[in-house]
């Protein structure tokens, strides 16, 4: 069995699994505006793809699909479900 | 009625709000599918019923009124009655997704604070009763206080029961539930309240005030009759004290407001998520967002709609081509008494219309592939798919497809560059696309490397050059990109990315005929006025000055040949050669002849003589006329093609007629590269400098044009000098 942690960055979980969002940080403005999407802490979230050059990527939340950069995904920390 | 009540449409990108206004007002416009496509104004008149009508805004989509792109300002501004001749509403229509209720909900109840009576519309709700989604609207109604209303926007449905809710709600005036901020945000409000709108008479809205606490920056601060050096302070120290209360600004109202509205849609909402697990969107995606075949998907596609670029347009600009000619050729004898009308008429007016309708099919046939793209859904993902490769010189994604097309055409290009919603994503790639060689470079390539370059080399080399051509652009424009992203443009931030990748659908019929003509229309009314006006100017400049003394000047030096029966044959010949020089004698007679003997120096450095100075001055509107300009310098005639293999031999034969280089051949490989290498990077197109100043303004294009022909001109003198001592020292 894979370890998992506790909690992590949104960039680095699997493709595919089911998280839950911990924290945002709020001091990004994109992040700001994909809370006000619903990417607030309690959602789950899904890593749904990665671009061909690993950067951006495609998340969802809530029904809704949104493709963001790595460093902002990397701002927003979550667990498992 | 003293005065027309005004009503605004507002909503999420991608919820159908265009298509509803369309189906409301009746007017013709076009439908974006994601973000930043919707962004002019548009208002109609809408009919509520046979007495009562009112005027309808749409008003940007956007996700939140937290005022950071200038689609979401002017969806503040307009909601607060702060546009110019446009009051504050009397009533919002709210388009809702019902497929995404809490989401497009937060923006209605931002939009609820600022106090406008509001109706809800449900749209989309074909779409939710397929997926077997069931919404008790009256229950919502009564949680949220206001009327909601299932629409079909696109079939029209649910269109006269809407006009007759606003009907009612204009005159009951129904607000929308709003949250119960906790006591640290009210008290954060409460001063605002207090020192802004009772102590300096702002007269701020609840909705407005939350917009100064919540947002970083937002247009409610700009416009502030306080000044900025007093309310700067008070909005940083009421923002330091939520943050100590516990409340960080930039995150609480997203976190408070989902707060209020998910145990209003609870039970309906958790009913959502379960539906929208794995739509049949996300299984599409599995191969058109997948690392490899993605883009295999996207390559291909994207050769296909190039391929379709070249070949559909191609028989419709023949015929336009044919049709201008034609109307030449038939014009041409009406007037023949008059050579000076005659050639105004038939060279400057005909051709200069031709000039410009000649990009026409190929606009349409891009057009035509960037609606149905954006409108499947698609475009988002390309965009997703490239961004990385384009991010580090300040592009996006999105920069793809306009760079792609300007390689058939920069119009296109610079009007496609539209679908960028980051402004300075936008300038750059807009700059940019002049440096792609477009496809009017091609005959330019055609003649010089079929003259100089395959003779020499082979065709082999010969296919290398042509393909060198059409890199040169990019090796240029990508540290271009660079220098300005970061030393020009570095003051201003970067936009927020994040882009909604939204569900496929089948494209609209009605919306991509619309788009299409509506972008062929823009290009003829705005771009060809000035194209043609440019081409007139260059015209006047090749004819004049022809005064009396000079033309009899000429008849001397060019005496007619006699017509002598026993050789008709040669007389004719003659006669024609005995025209083509005096075509060439008049052009070095003319203006442009002038200026460009005198400004030959300047291009001396990348060995032109007066007359290749000339055919490129003469070029500026267009440059295929550099290819007929050389032929009738080097007299042969206005009537050339790239193919012409005379004009091939005449420039091989040409010669220094003076100065140091007197008597040596004028044209070399050096030349030819050189020649070829300033038409790859000069803007030599008067269609693409008034797109340009239609798309941004006259000093950008201004700017821009300069700062490409200089580097067009240091970039030709490079290759001249380079080129010469490398191939033509013995």
């Amino acid at each position: 069995m894979k370890k998992t942690k506790k909690s992590m960055p949104l960039d680095q979980v699997q493709r595919g699994g089911r998280f839950r969002v911990l924290q945002v940080n709020a001091e990004s403005a994109s992040l700001t505006q994909l809370m006000a999407l619903g990417l607030v802490p309690g959602v789950e979230v899904r890593l749904t793809h990665r671009a061909p050059l690993l950067d951006p990527l495609a998340i969802e939340f809530g029904g809704c699909h949104v493709s963001l950069r790595r460093e902002d995904a990397a701002q927003v920390t979550v667990g498992v479900c | 009625m003293a005065m027309t009540q005004n009503i605004v449409l507002i909503g999420n990108p991608n919820t159908g709000k265009s298509s509803l206004f369309n189906a409301l007002t009746g007017a013709k416009q076009r439908v974006g599918n994601y973000p930043g496509v919707t962004v002019e104004k548009k208002s109609g008149i809408w009919n509520l019923d046979s007495k009562h009508s009112v005027q309808l805004f749409d008003v940007p989509g956007t996700y939140s009124l937290s005022a950071q792109s200038p689609d979401e300002r002017i969806a503040v501004d307009v909601l607060t009655g702060q546009v110019e001749g446009l009051s504050v509403p009397d009533l919002i229509i709210a388009v809702v997704d019902v497929q995404n209720l809490q989401r497009n909900l937060f923006l209605v109840s931002q939009a609820a604070d600022l106090e406008i009576p509001m109706v809800i519309a449900l749209n989309c709700w074909d779409q939710a009763e397929k997926k077997g989604l069931q919404i008790d609207c009256a229950l919502l109604a009564s949680r949220l206080g206001v009327p909601v209303i299932p629409t079909v926007a696109h079939r029209h449905q649910g269109m006269d029961k809407l006009a007759s809710a606003a009907q009612k709600a204009l005159l009951d005036q129904p607000m929308m539930a709003r949250p119960q901020w906790p006591t640290a945000v009210q008290t954060a409000l409460d001063r605002l309240d207090r020192e802004l709108n009772q102590q300096r008479a702002e007269g701020l809205r609840p909705g407005e005030l939350q917009r100064l606490l919540f947002d970083r920056s937002s247009s409610v601060q700009n416009r502030l009759k306080t000044a900025s050096c007093e309310c700067q302070p008070l909005l940083k120290e009421v923002r330091r004290e939520l943050y100590r209360a516990g409340y960080n600004p930039n995150a609480a109202e997203s976190l408070l407001r989902f707060r209020f509205l998910n145990p209003l849609l609870g039970d309906i909402a958790a009913r959502q998520s379960a539906i929208m697990q794995r739509s049949r969107s996300e299984s599409i995606d599995q191969i058109l967002l997948h690392r490899f075949w993605g883009l295999v998907v996207f390559v291909g596609m994207m050769y296909l709609v190039f391929q379709s670029v070249y070949s559909w347009a191609s028989p419709f600009m023949d015929l336009i081509e044919g049709l201008t000619g034609g109307l030449q050729s038939r014009i041409a004898p009406l007037l023949d008494g008059m050579p000076m009308l005659q050639s105004l008429v038939v060279d400057g007016m005909i051709g200069g219309v031709g000039s410009f309708l000649i990009f026409l099919p190929q606009i349409l046939v891009l057009f035509l592939f960037i609606a149905l793209l954006e409108e499947s859904g698609y475009m988002a993902r390309a965009a997703f798919l490239m961004d990385k490769l384009f991010r580090w010189c300040g592009l996006n994604g999105k920069s793809f497809v306009p760079l792609l097309s300007s390689y058939a055409c920069a119009i296109p290009g610079i009007l496609s560059a539209r679908t960028i919603a980051d402004p300075k994503a936008r300038l750059l790639t807009v700059l940019l696309t002049p440096l792609m060689s477009c496809s009017a470079r091609l005959p330019v390539y055609i003649l010089l490397i079929g003259a100089f370059v395959e003779p020499l080399y082979g065709p082999g080399i010969a296919g290398l050059t042509l393909f060198a051509m059409h890199v040169i652009g990019l090796c240029v424009a990508a540290p271009c990109a660079w220098l300005l992203h970061r030393f020009c443009l570095r003051g201003q931030p970067a936009a927020p990315y994040f882009m909604e990748l939204p569900a496929y659908k089948p494209p609209n019929l009605r919306h991509i005929v619309g788009r299409v003509y509506a972008s062929g229309r823009d290009f003829i009314v705005r771009a060809g006025t000035v194209i043609f006006a440019m081409t007139i100017l260059i015209w006047a400049l090749l004819y004049f000055p022809r005064s009396p003394e000079l033309a009899q000047q000429l008849e001397q030096d060019f005496p007619a040949v006699l017509q002598d029966s026993s050789a008709a044959m040669d007389s004719l010949q003659a006669e024609s050669a005995r025209l083509q020089a005096m075509d060439a004698a008049y052009l070095e007679q003319s203006y442009l002849g002038r200026v460009g003997k005198w400004l030959q120096p300047v291009f001396a450095p990348a060995g032109y003589d007066w007359k290749i100075t000339v055919g490129i001055l003469a070029s500026f509107p267009a440059r295929e006329i550099i290819v007929s300009t050389l032929g009738i310098a080097y007299a042969l005639g206005g009537d050339v093609d790239d193919q012409s293999s005379d004009l091939r031999s005449r420039l091989t034969a040409a010669k220094w007629e003076s100065g140091p280089m007197a008597g040596q051949p004028v044209f070399n490989i050096a030349v030819a590269l050189s020649l070829m290498v300033f038409f790859a990077l000069c803007m030599q197109c008067g269609a693409t400098v008034a797109t340009l100043a239609q798309e941004l303004n006259w000093a950008w294009a201004i700017a821009s044009f300069g700062c490409v022909t200089f580097i067009a001109w240091l970039a030709a003198v490079a290759t001249y000098q380079i080129s010469h001592w490398i191939l033509c020292t013995p």
